[in-house]
């Protein structure tokens, strides 16, 4: 019996619609491609001739688990084409909105997505018979950042407060005092995620240097805004010249278009930011990554949930600092209105998943050109060669128990944004 | 606790995404609190965004769909939901009125578009074609609107539907739920707010911000849009700022509804891609033919028969 193929059809446990097919020919491994199945939306045509409000409200669509990110990046674009400096209480409510996406995704992806492979059961659902109080610890700390983004983008998904040049509306200190104290009493729950991940044996029939990327803050703590990026081999960029980096192509086998940097394939998440910023963490969470860290984060993608998992606890540490500083601002200050009506600008700000860049001309007031880069579309090149790597690892060594399983494992470290679909894992033997 | 012996008797749900941000499937994984006990109220039999133990080739009483249609597999996996499902529930505007991505329905543009996007390569996954909502394929029971929807509609629906019983969600615009605020009138500033012909449900979430709606909701069953408009020209915005606007979430609820106001070719819902395999009369007769005009989209319609 020859494995010829084998085909995941849907990737359960992701946002969005893809699945692998890895072929052989002979015994020998011939090609492995991660197809993109979700629909086209083509949202960058339906921005074009808009006005910048309605295009942030758009492009901010185009993921439910980004969206704060996208709101992030399109805002800071927009502002930069339109030369609008925001006031430094608009900067600091940002930040917090974005700590709060932050434990979101990661408590989601860690606890509820991620957690039930290590543990051998199909959902979080299944894995809280035994592990009730562990789901239980991620449920809390994701339903803190689900409030978190309420409180300051006014909806946990697609979020309107955040506007061009400000907010529509400030919470109050007591709010504000609250979610402080609640976000330090989560920190134990956070440091839950860390601990059973490091108990855990990483897998390591995937392994593969990478190459990885991320923003660099200008200031000497760690952060996820910034317009320089930081590439593994040394090099740095302005996040303008993100098409240097980027290089985008179109694929045949998926509707999600591709990036590589040098003509390779690279990683951006929060493993790219621990590898590239990791000394930088500071608290418990710093604690937490020195305990960690090892040689195997170069080259092991499913370090990337032990990684987002120590990021959670420093957002929940991050978040009162930030409202520390928020609470120094007595005043609320009002919308910042364009000096002008035309501009080119383009931002960088790290999505839980990794880099992402938005792009806006503006001439008359409209949008003319809009240019985004997702970080699932960076990485999916990245993706394709670990399951490579692993596929034939696996197959070399006769290990092809479960192997659609061990595959997906792979595919979920990312936390890719696609989404998901109907059928189940098949493989063809011969 | 998961191993109940009553699973049997629970009714059978299914959770479903197609084209969209997956943000209504989502809101649902953002019931943190209430999680557990939904996957302990009914037996959910496939969320793949949540779970790897799937069953999709069984029989329905509740399918829960959020996202449009682009492409001919979700189209064929559509008519395979319906044909399991008693009970179809459109979750969300991508999949109530097409979202979005069908802001320019009406145009024929989309493949001079999709062209710009992805130039000239040949797609090998799947045939795609330009965003529509389901009930312009298949029989959609409910339609619970929403950008994201809102989680108590959500549970309301879930509960009443998981007893067997209908629901009826709210008809009323953002506007009436404005008031209730006792919010400051965005118009009256002359700001260009949606909330007079947007559905309600959001707990006017953007004008108790102080920021207008935009409509993210879609049209209510009962907007009188060619009053708002006028009303929005009276503080001098033009046409094309509003139809801008209207259109950006209205989808094909403005196409079927207010083409003639906003200066659309009506000619949609008339060249709707068929599925290839599938050959349910459900597919391809009944929905189909319908009047436009006929047809609630924004609100829920409670089942007929």
């Amino acid at each position: 019996m020859s494995l010829n193929r084998i085909k995941i059809e849907s990737l359960a446990r992701v946002e969005g619609h893809g699945g692998i097919t890895v072929d052989f020919k002979e015994g020998k491994l011939k090609a492995v491609t991660v197809d993109i199945h979700e629909g086209p939306r083509l949202l960058e045509t339906i921005a074009q001739g808009r006005v910048p409000s309605e295009v942030v409200s758009l492009t901010c669509r185009i993921c439910a688990i980004c969206t704060l990110s996208h709101r992030y990046a399109a805002l800071r674009a927009m502002e930069k084409a339109l030369e609008i400096e925001v006031p430094p209480k608009v900067r600091l409510m940002r930040d917090l909105m974005h700590c709060g996406e932050m434990i979101e995704s990661h408590a989601l992806h860690v606890f509820i997505l991620a957690l039930p492979d290590y543990l051998g059961y199909p959902s979080a659902v299944h894995m809280a018979s035994e592990y009730l109080e562990d789901v239980q610890a991620g449920l809390r700390v994701k339903r803190f950042g689900v409030r978190l983004m309420e409180l300051t983008a006014a909806r946990s998904i697609h979020g309107e407060n955040p506007v061009i040049g400000g907010f529509g509306r400030y919470p109050s200190k007591s709010e504000l005092l609250r979610f402080k104290y609640e976000a330090e009493s989560l920190i134990p729950d956070a440091e839950r995620g860390v601990e059973i991940l490091r108990n855990l044996r990483q897998p390591t029939y995937m392994e593969e240097g990478m190459t990885f990327m991320c923003t660099k803050p200008e200031h000497d703590r760690y952060g996820w805004v910034a317009d320089r990026i930081i590439v593994s081999n040394g090099q740095e960029f302005n996040a303008w010249d993100y098409r240097k980096l980027t290089n985008e192509r179109v694929v045949p086998h998926s509707m999600a278009k591709r990036s590589r940097f040098q003509d390779k394939p690279y990683f951006v998440g929060a493993l790219a930011r621990f590898n590239l910023l990791g000394e930088r963490l500071d608290g418990v969470a710093g604690e937490h990554f020195r305990r960690c860290y090892n040689l195997s984060w170069i080259r092991n993608p499913m370090y990337n949930n032990v990684a987002q998992a120590i990021e959670t606890v420093w957002a929940l540490e991050e978040a009162p600092r930030i409202i520390d500083k928020l609470l120094t601002h007595e005043e609320d200050p009002a919308i910042v209105a364009p000096s002008r009506d035309k501009g080119a600008g383009s931002a960088a700000v790290e999505a839980p998943r990794g880099t992402l860049y938005h792009h806006y001309e503006i001439a008359e007031g409209r949008v003319v050109h809009t240019d985004i880069i997702t970080p699932t579309a960076q990485f999916l090149d990245m993706m394709e060669s670990h399951i490579r790597v692993a596929a034939k690892n696996l197959t070399d060594e006769g290990d092809t128990d479960n192997i659609e399983l061990k595959l997906e494992m792979v595919v979920r470290a990312y936390d890719p944004c696609i989404s998901c679909a109907t059928h189940l894992v098949k493989v063809n033997w011969e | 606790m998961m191993a109940s012996k009553t699973q049997a008797a629970k009714p059978k749900v299914g959770f479903y995404g197609f084209t969209g941000c997956a943000g209504d499937l989502l809101a649902i994984l953002h019931c943190e609190d209430e999680l557990l006990d939904i996957f302990n109220a009914v037996d959910v039999r496939s969320f793949l965004m949540a779970s790897s133990d799937v069953h999709d080739d069984e029989e329905l009483d509740v399918a829960f769909l959020e996202g449009s249609i682009t492409t001919n597999h979700q189209l064929e996996s559509l008519a395979d939901i319906r044909k399991r499902s008693k009970i179809l529930v459109a979750i969300g505007s991508c999949a109530c009125f097409g979202g979005p991505q069908a802001a320019r329905l009406g145009y024929g543009d989309w493949k001079e578009r999709f062209k710009k996007v992805y130039g000239n390569t040949k797609h090998t996954v799947a045939k795609p074609f330009e965003s529509h909502p389901l009930d312009e394929y298949i029989k959609v029971d409910y339609h619970i609107p929403g950008c994201p929807i809102d989680r108590y509609q959500f549970f309301f629906a879930l509960t009443r539907l998981a007893q067997g019983m209908s629901v009826e969600l709210t008809t009323f615009p953002v506007c009436a739920e404005c008031k209730w605020n006792e919010n400051e009138c965005l118009l009256l500033n002359a700001q260009l707010c949606l909330g007079p012909v947007t559905a309600g449900g959001c707990d006017s979430r953007c004008p108790s911000h102080n920021l207008p709606c935009i409509g993210c909701w879609g049209p209510t069953s009962e907007a009188n849009v060619a009053s708002e408009i006028d009303l929005l020209k009276e503080r001098n915005f033009s046409s094309e700022e509003i139809v801008s606007k209207l259109r950006l979430f209205g989808g094909a609820a403005m196409v079927r509804r207010f083409a003639d106001l906003l200066g659309i070719k009506a000619e949609e819902p008339a060249r709707k891609p068929r599925p290839k395999k599938v050959r349910e009369p459900v597919v391809t007769g009944r929905a189909k033919k319908k009047s436009p005009s006929k047809r609630p989209a924004a609100k829920s319609r409670a089942k007929k028969r």
